[in-house]
């Protein structure tokens, strides 16, 4: 007969084991995998944890213009009652969100038609991917001075065309008319970004299996049908992520206002961003331009916490040593 | 009689018109022309002279190319030479420290966020990522008075500082999914092969994600090089601006100059396009990585 | 070559235990199988003893060498992985010379030591590839060409099978019991096929959530189960279990018939703590009649399925299913009544509430 140590045990035969460990004693036994998120955690920490801070802090005084931090008068929350309460500022929050959403939903539905157009394989087509992203990879300064030139009041390619096909009979002057500025600023805007909502579409696209297109065919379905109960149901996951990126970005957006416009004319072009900048840097109004800071904070900690939950989907499912 | 049989032994089965074919075609094409007629126009404008691009109706083509506003921008003998060639190289030194700095610290932070399980860890993960949803004005204060403090203000180190934190969730975010789909079993493998902890890291993980490596140095270059906002506000010494910024002060300047302005602004661009065609494939998937999984 | 002994080894995560008190002793040249359905805490047992996890608790001793805080690299051990882990960036020869190089050996030796372990494997033309340009026959035998060139004092081997097609299962497997016959190593194996573990193990370790069952041969665990978790996963068809109630010297069916038993067969089942026993056989020890039989119990076939030089019929009794044995000769059909015959020489008793085998006292 073999050797037999181990015979069956009873469920509970070895259950004099200790509970679950406490924090500190788990802190202490990870301690040496903390060594590999210290720098990233120092520089995050003085770079993001010190400014938050001090943005907070900032709001509930008044403090001059040079910034010297000895003068500043506590205040309260008349800072933020100034900034809730002026005119400018519900005009350009009016504008802020038409500035977002336009931009967000004309760039996503360009994106997503570039992206079911490019999915059928045809030659060039990798060619023809590369030449959409480019204004999405140059600089959106660059970018601002392209447009800032083709919407030339005198001279502007635009304009002139316009006027050649007869539509107008002088050249617009697009910048310069409260009408025309913000419409013309969310076409850039759409020119810089549609590429990346079309890249995050076609790699979407590629998880959506070749096998149901196919049995939703000999199923009946048409084009459309196998796009709407197919495809898009696939597309849901990347749309919302996409979504929530080209969002969180047209919101933070501050060059191409800021650049062609200075968010002119009589304030016509100003978004949250270039706004809360003016006052800052070019009024000196610290105070307000923080609180309106923390407000603006305040919406887009909204706006990221669905982004870090689309974005770590999954996550935590997966097992680690 | 012989055309009847014909049809019936093969009939001709006329091919309906795919629609929605023909709608991406045409679809597409506007994008093209949407996305290239400005370009084009920057590349025109910029081989004009100025006399040529101040004309209504335009030049539409220039009748007169003129490559004169490269040579200008290209001559270290003249000042404007010299000053577009100063930002270039700020531009270029700045984006190049911040790609590397950024490449050391997102390494070892990734990796902890994908094999480690540590209290803290997802909070730290979510604070690290939430820096993404910032804008930039948010900081700009503190951080010029934090930089002010540290006597950065005007040198390159508070703009390198800054761009790593805004390179860096996005890099350890990339990093983080290269380093879960490597198997852990190679570094086990690694470990019982004789190898330490740290050599298995080196010798076996740090080369497969070398494409995850390319893929974020891009982003961070990319980033850096493009940076307009904190580089306008934190330099104001001449002889530190980089390119976004110094471009704008021969727009100033040189209020009417459009065709030098369109040249400066295509050089600026070529370093980020070449940099993006050559490695389009890790762009890409760095840009899809995350949001796209399984 | 070396001895491992496992005691008293447990691993918990927070409330789970994944190992629960398992103590095993692995014999020199010994090859053991660690078998049980998939997360019964096999696998975490040799991540256990290869050191990639930290134990909760026990002693692990390899070669008379406690070696419970020992790092992976310092335990003399070899590790045969289910995706085979092999290095993707290197070459086969790179793959094999890596763990040589770790340990400095001079630049020499390690070429003839990885060129005698190629030549071994025969795997010698391959060298110069990539791992992704093998299949995966290759691949598996680069995986144990790591191994071996160490030449370690105990082998680990994680499901190395299971990712390989049917046709080269068999193969692969006769190749690692010659390759264990030839070196005489200490082998342990894990495996969630218990085939795999029967035909190639000297002793299978039979686990199930996170409990060693059976530590034994594959012939005695074959022959006598401890319990019903072991009779029902060993063997295949797996032995049949007909839950009954012992009343007097016989068991009884709620259907109604009676099975009568052996005098030793009944002192067992006067063992049991209740009178609710579980009655296995396995296939080949059931005998099929076409009619009434003294001492058969009835069924009903269920399915009949030939498989060339045997024919397994499905029979229901009492509710479970019947695997039986016959002659590829047999007509029988499905819906059929049949009658069943025991061998009281062969059957199992298991006593219903601890799933514990009955024996007679």
């Amino acid at each position: 007969m073999s050797t037999i140590t181990g015979q069956a045990a009873g469920p509970s035969a070895a259950r004099a084991v200790q509970k679950k460990p406490n924090i500190v004693s788990r802190i202490i036994k990870h301690r040496a995998d903390y060594l590999y998120v210290l720098p990233a955690l120092i520089v995050m920490l003085v770079v993001i944890a010190f400014p938050i801070y001090y943005t907070i802090e900032l709001s509930f005084f008044r403090t001059p213009p040079n910034l010297q931090m000895k003068d500043k008068i506590w205040t309260g929350l008349s800072n933020y009652s100034l900034v809730l309460n002026s005119s400018v500022f519900h005009e350009v929050t009016i504008q802020t969100i038409i500035w977002t959403l336009a931009s967000t939903v004309f760039s996503f539905l360009l994106g997503l038609g570039a992206a079911l157009s490019l999915h059928r394989e045809f030659v060039g087509r990798g060619v023809l991917r590369a030449l959409l992203l480019i204004p999405y990879v140059i600089s959106a300064v660059a970018a601002s001075y392209v447009w800032k030139w083709l919407y030339h009041s005198d001279f502007g390619v635009i304009g002139a065309i316009s006027v050649a096909l007869g539509f107008t009979d002088e050249p617009i002057n697009f910048l310069d008319n409260r009408q025309t500025v913000l419409a013309s600023l969310i076409v850039v805007n759409i020119w810089k970004e549609f590429s990346f909502a079309m890249v995050m579409l076609m790699a979407g696209l590629q998880t959506v299996p070749d096998q149901l297109h196919r049995a939703a065919m000999v199923d009946g379905a048409n084009t459309w049908d196998r796009f709407w109960h197919v495809t898009f149901p696939h597309l849901k996951g990347v749309s919302m992520v996409t979504i929530l990126l080209l969002m969180v970005a047209n919101f933070n957006s501050f060059i191409i206002p800021f650049v062609m416009t200075g968010g002119g004319p009589a304030d016509a072009s100003h978004i949250w961003i270039t706004h809360i900048y003016q006052l800052a840097f070019g009024r000196q109004q610290w105070g307000a331009a923080s609180a309106y800071a923390v407000i603006l904070f305040v919406v887009m900690m909204t706006l990221g916490y669905f982004y870090v939950k689309a974005l770590t989907r999954g996550d935590e499912t997966r097992q680690g040593a | 009689m012989t055309d009847t049989t014909a049809t019936r032994i093969r009939p001709v089965v006329k091919k309906p018109v795919d629609w929605w074919r023909w709608a991406g075609r045409v679809f597409l094409t506007f994008l093209l022309l949407f996305t290239v007629l400005p370009m084009a126009w920057m590349i025109l404008t910029s081989v004009k002279s100025q006399f040529a691009a101040m004309q209504y109706p335009p030049q539409w083509w220039p009748a007169e190319p003129t490559l004169n506003n490269y040579f200008k921008l290209l001559d270290p003998t003249q000042r404007i030479g010299q000053d577009f060639l100063r930002y270039f190289w700020n531009s270029f030194y700045v984006s190049l420290l911040t790609t590397i700095l950024g490449v050391v610290v997102a390494v070892p932070a990734a990796y902890a966020f994908s094999r480690f399980r540590f209290p803290g860890r997802n909070f730290m993960f979510f604070a690290v990522l939430v820096r993404n949803m910032f804008p930039a004005v948010v900081f700009l204060m503190p951080l010029f008075l934090l930089m002010r403090w540290m006597g950065l203000v005007n040198t390159h180190g508070s703009l390198i500082l800054t761009y790593l934190t805004f390179g860096l969730p996005l890099s350890i975010w990339l990093l983080k999914g290269f380093y879960d789909n490597i198997p852990i079993q190679l570094e086990q493998a690694a470990r019982i092969d004789g190898a330490t902890r740290l050599q298995a890291f080196l010798l076996i993980v740090m080369p497969l994600s070398t494409p995850g490596i390319i893929a974020t140095s891009i982003f961070s270059f990319i980033g850096a090089w493009n940076e307009y906002v904190y580089a306008y506000t934190f330099l104001s010494r001449d002889d530190q601006m980089t390119l976004p910024v110094g471009i704008q002060r021969f727009f100033t300047e040189f209020a009417t100059d459009w065709p030098g302005l369109m040249a400066a602004t295509f050089l600026m661009s070529v370093p980020v396009v070449v940099m993006f065609l050559v490695l389009q494939k890790y762009f890409v998937r760095a840009l899809t990585e995350g949001a796209v999984k399984h | 070559m070396a001895e491992v002994v496992l005691q008293n080894v447990i691993k918990t995560y927070g409330n789970l235990y994944a190992v629960n008190d398992v103590s095993l002793t692995v014999n020199d040249g010994e090859f053991i199988a660690l078998v049980g359905p998939s997360g019964c805490g096999k696998t975490t047992t040799l991540n256990l003893i290869a050191g990639l996890l930290p134990m909760s608790g026990g002693d692990i001793s390899i070669g008379n060498r406690i070696v419970n805080d020992l790092d992976p690299k310092d335990r003399d051990i070899a590790m045969v992985f289910q995706n085979y882990a092999l290095y993707p960036n290197k070459t086969v020869y790179k793959n094999l010379a890596f763990p040589l190089q770790m340990r400095k050996l001079p630049k020499e030796e390690i070429d003839r030591k990885v060129q005698d372990a190629a030549r071994l494997l025969d795997i010698t033309h391959l060298l110069d590839r990539k791992p992704r340009e093998l299949s995966g026959g290759q691949q598996q035998r680069v995986a144990l060409g790591r191994a071996l060139v160490r030449d370690p004092a105990v082998f680990l081997m994680d499901e190395p099978l299971s990712n390989l097609d049917a046709k080269l299962r068999v193969q692969m497997r006769s190749e690692i019991k010659r390759f264990h016959h030839n070196l005489n190593a200490t082998v342990v194996y894990v495996t969630h096929d218990q085939l795999e573990a029967v035909t190639m193990a000297d002793k299978m370790a039979v686990m199930s959530g996170g409990l060693l069952q059976q530590y034994d041969t594959p012939a005695n665990v074959f022959a006598n189960p401890v319990n019903t978790f072991v009779a029902s996963f060993v063997g295949s068809p797996a032995m049949s279990l007909i839950p009954l109630e012992a009343v007097g010297n016989a068991l009884r069916s709620p259907e109604g018939w009676e099975l009568p038993l052996s005098q030793l067969n009944a002192r067992k089942a006067a063992n049991s703590t209740t009178n609710k026993i579980v009655l296995g056989a396995r296939h080949s020890t059931l005998k099929l009649h076409k009619a009434a039989t003294p001492g058969a119990v009835p069924g009903k076939v269920y399915t009949v399925e030939p498989t060339g030089d045997v024919t397994f019929a499905q029979v229901f009794i009492n509710g479970a299913v019947v695997n039986i044995s016959l002659e590829p000769t047999a007509r029988i059909e499905p819906d059929e009544m049949v009658w069943v015959e025991f061998d009281q020489e062969r059957m199992h008793l298991f006593d219903a509430e601890t799933t514990m085998a009955l024996k007679a006292i």
